[in-house]
């Protein structure tokens, strides 16, 4: 007891060493604080960029992006610029489907030359139905409606309903299948 | 604490007064060595704050973008509950055989609200009286549905629609059809309060 109130005695007439030392326990609370945050500011950063629903989130909006311009580039040919129509049709595409293009496009080409017609696509709403990642596939669903010209009558116009899968190359999402929804088969 | 204290005691009080009481040649010396460790840690703790913050911030700006705002196909669970929601209300809707108008005009009012309910009101007017003298049978199918937007509590869908159209003594006919509509998470369940023609 004596020796006990001797050292409250010792610490009170050492006031300024008393203030002293909550000070410098404050500060020390202060750096351990704003090590704190850094640390929790640097694991939030971390964990942004390795954020699988973020990463997810994003592919599926470059996979809409390209699908949609992939399935407008594929509806839309004109016959006074065959060459640069079809060139965008292989490049909008991947796979099966690409190779189809490229062996049919002489064939093709000749088609349209004769008919003489104009294609154009709108589209109107598209949507991903699927998308997996670590495979790099993707299936969209797309609304369309395509305006045919041809050098006599009216223009037609016709909304088509497109299921396509798309491919994730070096080249960003391509389109390696493109079809239109089958009527009649309700429930897929 | 104690451990910490313990070796002061015999520096302390003399360091202490000869700083309070007559300034010393060694004191200037001893000040700028005690203040150096202070002004090391402020500068260590904005430091350290500023790191912080900045990496937050960073982290913010990766991770809430326009694409994380939409949760259709991130959030599957969501997902796949108002796609079913919404295709199970429209083959409801779209469905009816004749005398049955009456039921088909009930379902609609327990999956359509606001502006959806009044479209359909005007559409289902037609239809009934159509219906009825026609002997017109209506299934509707849905062909592919997919979410183009969806947040907490509310759902943009792009649905793919088969109608099979069926009058009596007649062969079926099938039209194919597509439809946006927007739903609202209210109560716990998807109603549907807008459908647009593409």
């Amino acid at each position: 007891m004596a020796r006990r109130r001797t050292t409250t005695v010792k610490t009170g007439t050492r006031r300024t060493t008393g203030t002293r030392n909550p000070l410098l326990l404050v500060a020390l609370a202060l750096v351990v604080c704003a090590a704190g945050a850094a640390g929790w500011g640097g694991w939030q950063r971390y964990a942004a960029s390795h954020d699988d629903a973020a990463s997810f989130a994003q592919a599926r909006d470059d996979a809409l992006a390209a699908g949609e311009q992939a399935v407008q580039n594929m509806n839309t040919l004109n016959h006074k610029a065959l060459e640069q129509g079809l060139d965008s049709w292989e490049q909008s595409t991947t796979g099966d489907l690409h190779r189809q293009l490229v062996d049919g496009r002489d064939a093709f080409a000749k088609q349209i030359a004769e008919a003489k017609t104009v294609s154009t696509a709108k589209v109107l709403s598209g949507a991903v139905t699927e998308l997996d990642q670590r495979a790099g596939r993707a299936g969209v669903m797309v609304a369309l409606r395509v305006t045919v010209t041809a050098p006599k009558g009216e223009p037609a116009v016709k909304e088509s309903r497109l299921l396509g899968t798309l491919t994730r190359t070096s080249g960003g999402w391509k389109l390696s299948a493109l079809g239109q929804a089958p009527v009649g088969s309700t429930g897929g | 604490m104690n451990s910490d204290v313990a070796p002061d005691p015999d520096l302390g009080p003399g360091a202490e007064e000869t700083g309070t009481r007559a300034p010393d040649p060694h004191d200037g010396a001893d000040v700028v060595r005690r203040r150096w460790p202070r002004v090391l840690g402020a500068l260590l703790t904005v430091a350290l704050l500023a790191t912080g913050g900045a990496l937050y911030a960073e982290g913010r700006q990766l991770r809430d973008t326009s694409a994380t705002a939409n949760r259709a196909l991130t959030d599957a669970e969501a997902t796949t509950r108002v796609t079913g929601d919404v295709s199970s209300a429209l083959s409801k809707i779209f469905s009816y055989g004749p005398g049955a108008t009456a039921t088909t005009r009930a379902a609609a009012k327990e999956v359509l609200a606001g502006k959806a309910l009044q479209q359909y009101a005007a559409l289902f007017g037609q239809v009934e009286r159509q219906s009825a003298d026609q002997k017109l049978t209506l299934t509707t199918g849905v062909v592919r549905a997919g979410v183009t937007r969806l947040t907490d509590d509310s759902a943009h869908l792009l649905v793919f629609l088969d109608q099979v159209h069926e009058r009596r003594g007649r062969a079926p006919t099938t039209a194919s059809a597509q439809l946006t509509v927007v739903a609202e998470l209210r109560d716990g369940r998807w109603w549907i309060v807008e459908i647009g023609s593409t």
